[in-house]
């Protein structure tokens, strides 16, 4: 299709000699715009999303790099002292065994990925819709209100990537790592959590009119029972039976479990590894398309 | 008796002139104080009931599958005790420390600049100690409830040994007096939402390195001598030396540093409000 039937309102040509002799582009015409937007939405919103984290770059950038830091140092030198002088004994699976220190690693950095999502699907979503309005802007237009929910997803990932990519520099430093070939997969795998985990969330946050303490009882009893019982400080069998099924629901377990056979090569039942990944996949899309649906909703009222 | 001056408009007793801290302070600290009881529990009594729940988490989750891989730990006086009982204690002083700075920061930051609450209070007869005052033994009252609360769990959980535990409620009380006092002059520096994060990248390294989770001699001295600066290393201290009874001098210097911090955060705080708003 040429320019000229696709606009309908054709452009003379002295004007197109004027712009070719410039070396200027023909500025778009309207439909033009509203079929890019059709095709590329989901990634015009992730850029915006993307400049806006700019606005809180620091906070980014604090927490990206000061976090594991502050927990490798606290947990895996401080706490490890405690753990690695007792009797305790961290199976590699193949025979020997690993220090606490690269025990704990790899749920230290699919905590952080998990953190991320568990900030940016919660107040940022309810604030597109309520507070500051971003969402209604890109609605008015041809985007539609699944490539929001696209755009969203592609931001917050990019987000969890700096999160989690100089988190994982961090283990190297600290020696927290065994098998660097392929621990540094961790990065998206503990992405991958992340995913998993927020995108349930965004969905439930899109539901909400208003915030009556909702989110601080997500992060309460929901967040933070995951970061505690998850097999992050400690495996999971040393936790009571009655307890265990926390472990096994939680992203946060099922992205803990797939970096520690990465990062030191972890053994267990490859069906275990793939019912890992299968769950994380699975929680992300069934997220994914209640995201869609209560985007499309809200939006269409 | 004859008439001398001219006839006041307002009551005698609101005449700031000739009392003590007359300008800063209207003894109307109860005002304030009803004012937030009402507001906090009309609208989000779950999230504040909820908020004891947290240090109960750490404990179950770090007591027993921590404690089943570390065992025993030297407590106070050196003697040897479980890992549950070395971090409870620990806990409660965190707590304690985490409901105060949230209260005094986030909460008040909202109050400051968005519901312009002070604004509205600082032009009635309170003065700017009488809010400082109003609002912190709010968040005192919601700390003694969490500390009862968790001091039962502890109970229950067997982890109470000796009856002096019973001191560890108003003792969280202090330690949250503390950070309270200090928090809402802090806040109001604030301009935007992010720069509270500031106030989490404090309280983390603070909340990990104070020797909640395992005994400060794991570091070099001279970080030592940094996390004894800290606040949180001597409430933890006191608590653990009050939940297995083993009083010292030590204890009563705990307690001092929170006096002086109290104290100096009190300061602070009704300065703050003043040079905002009654300039």
């Amino acid at each position: 299709m040429t320019e000229h039937q696709l606009s309908g309102a054709p452009v003379g040509d002295a004007e197109a000699n004027r712009h070719a002799v410039l070396g200027l582009r023909s500025p778009l015409t309207p439909e033009q715009t509203a079929s890019r937007t059709r095709r590329f939405g989901a990634i015009y919103y992730a850029e915006h999303w993307i400049r806006r984290m700019r606005g809180y770059g620091w906070t980014v950038l604090m927490t990206a790099v000061g976090t594991p830091l502050v927990y490798l140092f606290g947990m895996g030198v401080g706490l490890a002292s405690l753990v690695d002088t007792g009797d305790a004994a961290f199976d590699a699976g193949d025979g020997t065994t690993v220090s606490y220190l690269v025990f704990v690693a790899p749920a230290l950095l699919a905590t952080a990925a998990i953190m991320v999502a568990a900030e940016e699907n919660t107040y940022m979503v309810m604030g597109g819709f309520k507070w500051h309005r971003t969402y209604y802007g890109p609605n008015a237009s041809p985007l539609s209100s699944n490539q929001l929910v696209d755009g969203h997803l592609i931001g917050f990932s990019v987000r969890m990537l700096i999160t989690t990519a100089p988190y994982f520099l961090f283990l190297l430093l600290f020696g927290a790592v065994e098998q660097p070939g392929t621990a540094w997969l961790m990065i998206f795998t503990a992405a991958l959590g992340g995913v998993a985990f927020g995108m349930p969330l965004m969905a439930y946050s899109a539901s909400l009119e208003e915030d009556k303490g909702q989110f601080a009882m997500v992060q309460r009893f929901i967040v933070m029972p995951l970061f505690l019982f998850s097999g992050t400080f400690f495996p999971l069998e040393s936790l009571p039976g009655a307890i265990r099924w926390i472990g096994w629901i939680s992203p946060l377990w099922h992205s803990t479990e797939l970096g520690r056979i990465l990062s030191y090569g972890y053994a267990e039942a490859p069906a275990l590894t793939v019912v890992h990944v299968a769950y994380l996949l699975l929680l992300g899309f069934v997220g994914w398309v209640l995201a869609r649906r209560n985007f499309t909703r809200r939006l269409g009222k | 008796m004859e008439q001398t001056t001219a006839p006041r408009l307002a009551p005698a007793q609101l005449d700031p002139k000739g009392r003590f801290l007359g300008s800063l302070y209207a003894r109307n600290i109860r005002a304030v104080f009803a004012r937030g009881l009402k507001a906090t529990w009309g609208s989000n009594y779950a999230v504040m009931i909820s908020g004891f729940v947290e240090p109960v988490l750490y404990l179950v989750a770090m007591g027993i599958g921590l404690g089943s891989l570390i065992g025993t730990v030297a407590g106070p006086g050196g003697e040897q005790i479980g890992y549950a009982n070395y971090i409870a204690p620990a806990l409660l002083a965190v707590s304690a420390m985490n409901g105060a700075v949230y209260d005094s920061t986030m909460n008040v930051f909202f109050k400051l600049n968005y519901a312009k609450l002070y604004e509205g209070m600082l032009a009635t007869s309170l003065g700017p100690l009488d809010v400082a005052l109003g609002e912190i033994l709010l968040a005192l009252l919601r700390g003694a409830m969490y500390a009862t609360g968790f001091t039962a769990v502890m109970a229950a959980m067997g982890l109470v040994t000796s009856p002096w535990a019973l001191l560890m409620i108003p003792a969280a009380v202090v330690v949250a007096f503390g950070f309270a006092s200090f928090g809402m002059a802090i806040t109001s520096y604030m301009k935007t939402f992010q720069q509270l994060e500031w106030v989490n990248f404090v309280m983390l390294p603070m909340f990990l390195f104070s020797a909640t989770f395992y005994p400060l001699s794991v570091y070099p001295q001279g970080l030592q001598w940094v996390i004894q600066a800290m606040p949180l290393w001597h409430g933890v201290e006191m608590m653990r030396q009050l939940s297995v009874g083993m009083l010292t001098w030590a204890t009563a210097g705990h307690l001092l540093y929170f006096v002086v911090m109290i104290g100096l955060g009190l300061v602070l705080t009704t300065g703050r409000l003043r040079s905002l708003f009654l300039k």
